[in-house]
């Protein structure tokens, strides 16, 4: 078991309380927290379009297809769409600076 | 119907899923390779093996019925489906990958550093797990008789019997393969099917749906479903799909399987993209079962429409090949998703519920994998029993009140666990305890007490909307007020779980 006094020299609390990590976290957290409450709220709008705004979603595009089943088709289309967002921020964002911190960290501790 | 081409169809789709299990039973060597495949399944197999295990009878059958008898809201099931995978990627499955367990009460122990949340868990797990697999049992039932007039109870027995062989024999490198394999099973089987028809739909002119008599039926949020107040059943059923997904035992195990952070998102994009695939055709056999058949033969359930429309439609052999074909893909969709299911329910029963019981009653005289042999076939036994005994809901319906459990017990957990330090272990056993009582309750009101009208009869049949907030509310409030009973290195943990995986520290 781990005492207080060990506590005060352990690495992940001193990884925790570095400035690099909090930047790493926040950043984390100011894309995906928005993000997701947008992507939510984007699916909820639609339910509310549909009952609320019924003459709009049903006005005919082309032949048969109106504004509401191409919106429809929209939310498979923008589940996605977020999914690479998010896969291309971590790739280019998130992994690269971890990845720093990695190397710094680490060779601290080995 | 002829039933001989329905029988091959799904003796084919049993044989070949017991041959791939058993092919992979070679190659199952370490504890590792039973539970997580050995962290080394590739994004594009992995993601396969996801596609092919999350679409269950709620997608191949209850999602056309559903859309038949309830109209286009009911777009909303696939949707939040597909939603709450993307949920689940941003928001836990990172941490979750990091912290190393291979379940969610192995998590909820690591986090929370205390037995009891464990055992909780473990009930949790067992209790959403087995309230999936009842839909999964009835489904094959129905689909069994459909096609070949067979009583329900066969149709189950044969899912349960396959899943058993093959879980008890393999493990999850089996069941990965098998399920990958029968994730294109499912999306030909549906396909093809489905581009015949529509052929068949513009040979006859295009014909518009029978709804001039029942114009409800086009018209969005009608309140068709038998809930008094449809805004409200669509917002609760979206939140429920779309916290639900993270909480659910067999979908998260996944995650788990992949070799690194990067991998796994590749994986999720690619399960997307599958799902989207797949959620095109359900609502399209629903639209045109609204048009060649106006209403069911009476006795003959909604889930049971996309195994009777080729016969409306095609009045001749290719009818009932198609309807075979639609027959095997089904029981594909069952044998993937109640493998996935019995899996996590036979491990948990397994290591938390049975193993120092039996060790006990036998004095150690068992071996690990006799032990978890005894736990699959239990796993699978309850549902069966459960099955006979309670009338069917609707298969969607049935596997949407699963996963408003799993939304109101493990979303709050694994949100509150991975983002913030301030959970204390009373606060997340209230949580737990709260929102699973609160949310089994109205399932069970739901089962057992069949449609109430009004706002009651709306409230307990989509709980998710309220016991969501309350499970998180009593989480927070609980662990404010019990500062003291924050586990102690939840500091140390919480860097684990937000630090990528190639930092060099000590994970053990």
């Amino acid at each position: 078991m781990s005492n207080d006094a060990r506590t005060e020299h352990d690495p992940f609390v001193a990884l925790q309380d570095s400035p690099e990590f909090a930047d790493l976290r926040s950043r984390f957290r100011r894309f995906v927290f928005p993000m997701t409450g947008l992507f939510l709220a984007w699916y909820f709008l639609y339910v509310l379009l549909s009952v609320y705004a019924s003459d709009f979603m049903s006005t005919k595009v082309f032949g048969n297809i109106n504004v509401g089943l191409l919106l429809g088709l929209g939310q498979f289309v923008s589940t996605f769409v977020i999914t690479i967002l998010y896969v291309r921020w971590a790739d280019r964002e998130f992994d690269p600076r971890a990845a720093a911190l990695a190397t710094t960290i680490g060779d601290d501790h080995r | 119907m002829n039933s001989a081409y329905g029988v091959v169809a799904i003796v084919l789709i049993c044989t070949v899923t017991l041959a791939i299990g058993a092919f992979g039973l070679r190659l199952s060597r370490t504890t590792s390779d039973f539970y997580v495949a050995g962290r080394t399944v590739t994004p594009y197999r992995n993601a396969s093996a996801i596609g092919g295990e999350y679409l269950s009878a709620a997608s191949f059958l209850g999602i056309a019925g559903l859309v038949y008898t309830n109209g286009l809201d009911m777009l909303w099931f696939p949707v939040g489906y597909t939603v709450g995978y993307v949920v689940l990627l941003v928001l836990v499955a990172a941490p979750l990958r990091r912290s190393g367990a291979y379940t969610l009460p192995d998590f909820a122990e690591a986090r929370l550093e205390s037995t009891v949340i464990r055992k909780l868990s473990s009930v949790l797990v067992v209790a959403i797990g087995w309230l999936y697999l009842l839909p999964q049992l009835q489904g094959a039932g129905l689909a069994l008789r459909t096609v070949t007039g067979a009583p329900t109870w066969v149709g189950g027995l044969v899912v349960a019997v396959v899943v058993v062989a093959n879980v008890a024999a393999g493990g999850m490198r089996s069941i990965t393969m098998v399920q990958a394999v029968q994730y294109w099973i499912k999306l030909t089987a549906i396909a093809v099917p489905a581009f015949v028809l529509l052929g068949a739909w513009l040979g006859d002119g295009a014909p518009s749906p029978a709804i001039a008599r029942d114009t409800a039926w086009a018209e969005p949020l009608n309140g068709l479903a038998g809930q008094g107040h449809p805004v409200y059943a669509t917002y609760s059923l979206l939140l429920a799909l779309a916290l639900g997904t993270m909480g659910l035992p067999h979908v998260l195990v996944r995650f788990y399987t992949n070799p690194d952070g990067k991998a796994a998102r590749r994986t999720t994009l690619t399960v997307v993209a599958l799902l989207g695939a797949f959620y095109l055709f359900p609502p399209l056999y629903g639209i045109l079962g609204r048009v060649y058949i106006p209403e069911l033969p009476l006795g003959t359930a909604a889930d049971t429409l996309v195994l009777q429309l080729p016969g409306a439609m095609v009045h001749s052999q290719l009818g009932e090949v198609l309807s075979a074909v639609l027959a095997g893909g089904a029981f594909a969709a069952f044998l993937s998703t109640a493998s996935g299911l019995t899996m996590s329910v036979a491990g948990v029963i397994d290591q938390d519920l049975l193993r120092r019981r039996l060790g006990r009653m036998t004095g150690d005289d068992f071996t690990v994998a006799q032990g978890f042999r005894l736990a699959t076939v239990l796993s699978v036994i309850v549902p069966y029993a459960a099955s006979r005994l309670i009338e069917p809901v609707g298969l969607a319906t049935m596997v949407s009140l699963a996963f408003a459990v799993a939304a109101s017990t493990f979303c709050p957990l694994l949100v509150l666990g991975s983002w913030w330090r301030g959970l204390s272990t009373v606060g997340a056993a209230a949580g737990l305890v709260v929102g699973g009582s609160l949310a089994a309750a109205a399932v069970a009101i739901t089962i057992f007490a069949g449609p109430i009208p009004g706002w009651t009869g709306a409230l307990l049949g989509q709980p998710a909307a309220w016991t969501i907030p309350i499970s998180f509310a009593t989480a927070v409030v609980v662990s404010l007020a019990t500062p003291g009973r924050i586990p102690r290195h939840t500091a140390r943990t919480m860097v684990r779980l937000h630090t990528p995986e190639d930092l060099a520290l000590d994970r053990g």
